[in-house]
């Protein structure tokens, strides 16, 4: 999860201009056309490495997905594709996947990629790095013979939970060669990665770009189209904006420019904006309790923070109508998994205050009925906005509210380290198979202090912690969605945590690019099928 | 540290001025260690006092929940030592010319920030370039058309740049040079894939130097100014006036040489600032320099690196400002400094 970016947010009327024929085919027209160089970037900084093994963030995410590849990937219709691997089968009991592993595939530094790669990164990179929490029931990988692979499970694993596995934006296969022995965190490579992808590193000026160059081995014949991918770094949205209209950049990811750039740009019939590409990484900012604060002992308390609390608003005002009212944990692009059929906590401050009343929690002399400390994590702009939103509504319920909003790191420590907090306004990015990028955010297993982006909560509940269990076991898609339906149903009237708003991402891309946003995770695609029109 | 002047005493000359000159480097580099001691004592205190450590962060941002890796990493990091202990092995290291090794870059500190000191000494150098000439110029010309209309222009322009905030300056300077006429490029230190050569990074030197000089050259302008016309005012100027010199002749030999003074000490306070200056503008252009390393430092409590940069920053404002007195000593060789 990326935190140092800023958010763009969009007037109302951007999407009206900018997204317009925002299709699949309005980004991919005639036959690809060879060569050219693609100069993109995004609405972050520089990454601290080219390639992180545990991830890093969105802004590693980006740069080494364009150097390694995957075993598979998702499309944008749902349906799961081998990269490298050609196809995958569960065994009967679903406690074994066979993958077969495509083959001539090179590194691009013309070594041969072999199963002995696929076995050393999954055991000493995803294990232990990448992918760690969707691998807790991982029993080991083998490798039969020279084309084969076959993943072991302590437990039945449904076939969806192991094709996102595969699919995973850091689940990449590293030559072994470069990396064994060494400590991959460390390693001098993941500078100037050796990988399979369609692009080979060729430069990185730090403070600048990356220059990426055409691998001309590349498994699939026909990719990459373009000869040179240049990944550049601009801190200032105003100055990616100006490099924009200028030519000097061709595309920017994850919201590159301010909404006024957005609707200029796109006005000129240059440029066009669209929010897809993004349903596998779909953002939201949530509301967490500190159930270590003895108020939040009830769950009323709880629902009637989220009752006192207009989510259509901060949709509409803080985000500019690029956002929509949270309803659930799972958010609502999640086409195998989300339901609306949950507990509803609408906006009504009368409901609220009766909530509290009822709790115990009546109006004092002085009108307050507590008082609680409010965290807005600083790592975007508009968590402070929605901080100071949040402050007033729920004072005007008689819920005192000391507000603070830190910097990334103080609140990084202050959310998952100090557990220092009362209520804190944070971010999610989550994928569409809930197991465990959003169930670790309820289950007890998923209370680790000092690592972010899990438990903050501390909410435990033995009901919750069985009927995870259950979704990750349970093969069977139907028996699956209906258990995972339950869990919604459990934590929206739970209310530890949840969503306000989900957040909606933009791609902003000369009309020149063709193919772009069509992968459901863009950021973090080959780019090996994108070209340039004349 | 621009030192304490006196004046007048006999003027030193030839093979007497290099001995005076010489004392002072050496009485200056000899208070240069003291300062040094404080400068880093002082900012390590104060980055111990921020809360979060890179070691939070690097564990966040590589998902480490595992608490006897944390604890190797502590002790890796000599987190594990009291604070007075680290302050102690870092003077220690520094003595021995390590500034420590960030964990962010996968590299010693001094390659990280060697890497991009380059780009920030060429834009510092030329703002402070630029700033001299402009101010100085500006000044001179003011004082010399006292009460007309380009006194009121250099006024007026001196007051613009120096309200206008670099970071605004720098993106109209994209828009109108960049966007709309298209002369000079938006952004980095030279073209993606050029050459590198001088012509191509003077060319993208010439918007950052503006956004990042113009302001210091308000500054120059309006003291220029004020001290010419302070100057010409003296007795010697008149007695230069008296024995037939031209008025030019006198402005440039005798009243600008003296008005100088002052620019020149500005000069040496402001180093630190512009150093301060090339953070917003290395944003703006995103210039690669260390003002753009600065920023993520901090951003990722990479204390190594700031602490690094905090202490070559030091040395360059101490360095600038023996030079300034070295300078005092050129242009005025009345003043010895103390």
């Amino acid at each position: 999860m990326t935190i140092n970016v800023s958010r763009r947010v969009f007037g109302a009327g951007v999407l009206a201009v900018g997204v317009a024929g925002a299709s699949r085919g309005a980004f991919a027209q005639g036959t690809p056309r060879r060569g050219g160089t693609l100069v993109a970037t995004w609405g972050g900084g520089e990454p601290q490495a080219c390639y992180v093994p545990a991830g890093g963030g969105s802004s590693p995410t980006f740069s080494s997905s364009k150097l390694f590849e995957r075993l598979a990937k998702r499309n944008m219709d749902g349906s799961f594709e081998g990269v490298l691997a050609e196809s995958w089968k569960p065994s009967a009991d679903f406690k074994s996947y066979t993958v077969k592993v495509r083959k001539g595939v090179k590194f691009h530094d013309g070594k041969d990629m072999t199963v002995d790669d696929v076995v050393y990164s999954v055991s000493e990179i995803w294990k232990k790095y990448a992918v760690a929490s969707a691998l807790t029931d991982f029993a080991g990988i083998e490798s039969p013979d020279a084309d084969t692979v076959v993943f072991k499970y302590n437990n039945p694993t449904p076939e969806f939970f192991f094709a996102s596995t595969l699919c995973s934006p850091v689940a990449y296969i590293v030559p072994k060669h470069v990396y064994a022995g060494s400590d991959p965190v460390t390693n001098p490579a993941n500078n100037a990665p050796i990988a399979t992808g369609p692009w080979k590193f060729k430069e990185w000026v730090r403070g600048s770009h990356f220059e990426y160059v055409k691998n001309e081995n590349y498994w699939k014949k026909d990719e990459p189209y373009l000869d040179r991918l240049i990944i550049r770094y601009v801190r200032d949205p105003a100055g990616r904006a100006a490099a924009m209209e200028a030519g000097d950049i061709h595309i920017g990811v994850f919201n590159p420019v301010a909404p006024p750039d957005i609707k200029r740009l796109t006005g000129t019939g240059k440029f066009v904006a669209t929010p897809k590409g993004y349903e596998e990484a779909v953002w939201s900012t949530t509301l967490e309790c500190n159930m270590r604060n003895p108020i939040f002992a009830k769950r009323e308390v709880r629902q009637a923070i989220f009752n006192a609390i207009n989510r259509d608003f901060i949709a509409k005002t803080v985000y500019y109508g690029y956002a929509r009212p949270g309803t659930s944990p799972i958010y609502s692009p999640n086409k195998e998994f989300f339901t609306a059929d949950t507990f509803k906590t609408p906006f009504d401050p009368k409901k609220a205050a009766a909530l509290l009343d009822a709790a115990g929690f009546p109006k004092k002399a002085d009108g307050k009925r507590f008082t609680l400390n409010l965290l807005s994590a600083g790592w975007f702009p508009e968590n402070g906005k929605v901080g100071a939103y949040v402050k007033q509504v729920l004072e005007d319920v008689g819920i005192g509210i000391n507000l603070t909003v830190p910097d990334r790191p103080t609140s990084i420590k202050r959310i998952y380290t100090d557990y220092d907090f009362d209520l804190a306004i944070s971010n999610q990015a989550n994928p569409s198979e809930p197991v465990p990028s959003t169930t670790q955010y309820f289950t007890t297993d998923g209370i680790l202090k000092g690592v972010p982006f899990r438990n903050a909560s501390g909410y435990s509940n033995p009901d919750v912690d069985k009927l995870v269990d259950r979704i990750k076991v349970e093969t069977d898609p139907a028996k699956r969605k209906a258990l995972v339906v339950d869990f919604q149903k459990v934590i929206t009237q739970e209310a530890p945590l949840l969503p306000l708003v989900e957040l909606e991402s933009i791609t902003l891309a000369s009309t020149k690019v063709q193919n772009h946003s069509n992968d459901p995770n863009f950021l973090a695609a080959s780019w090996g099928d994108l070209w340039l029109a004349s | 540290m621009a030192g304490e002047l006196v004046s007048p005493t006999p003027a030193l000359r030839g093979s007497a001025r290099r001995a005076a000159a010489l004392k002072l480097l050496r009485r200056r580099l000899i208070q240069a260690v003291p300062l040094m001691l404080g400068v880093v004592v002082i900012n390590f205190c104060l980055i111990q006092m921020a809360p979060g450590s890179f070691l939070e962060l690097m564990t966040a941002e590589n998902q480490v929940s595992d608490p006897a890796t944390v604890a190797l990493l502590r002790k890796t990091y000599g987190l594990d030592d009291p604070v007075w202990m680290q302050l102690l092995k870092y003077i220690w290291a520094l003595l021995h010319f390590d500034f420590g090794f960030s964990y962010r870059q996968n590299m010693p500190v001094i390659q990280a920030i060697w890497i991009h000191l380059p780009a920030t000494i060429l834009l510092m150098v030329s703002s402070i370039a630029l700033a001299v000439t402009i101010g100085v110029a500006a000044g001179v010309v003011a004082s010399m058309k006292v009460r007309t209309f380009w006194d009121s222009l250099v006024s007026v322009a001196a007051m613009f740049f120096y309200a206008a905030p670099s970071f605004w300056l720098g993106i109209m300077l994209i828009v109108l040079f960049s966007v709309k006429l298209g002369w000079l490029p938006v952004g980095g230190m030279m073209k993606i894939g050029g050459n590198g050569g001088v012509l191509e990074i003077l060319h993208h030197l010439i918007l950052p130097t503006l956004a990042l000089g113009l302001f210091y050259a308000a500054i120059y302008a309006r003291v220029m100014r004020s001290s010419m016309l302070e100057v010409a005012q003296l007795d010697f100027v008149r007695t230069a006036r008296a024995k037939g010199l031209s008025r030019n002749q006198v402005t440039i030999h005798h009243v600008l040489r003296n008005a100088l003074l002052p620019v020149v000490t500005i000069l040496g306070v402001q180093m630190g600032t512009v150093l301060a200056g090339s953070v917003v503008i290395e944003s703006v252009f995103s210039w690669p320099g260390v003002g753009s390393l600065l920023f993520d430092s901090v951003s990722s409590r990479n204390y190594p690196v700031v602490l690094g940069i905090m202490v070559l920053g030091s040395l360059v404002v101490i360095a600038a400002n023996i030079a300034v007195d070295l300078i005092y000593m050129w242009l005025d060789p009345r003043i010895e400094i103390r």
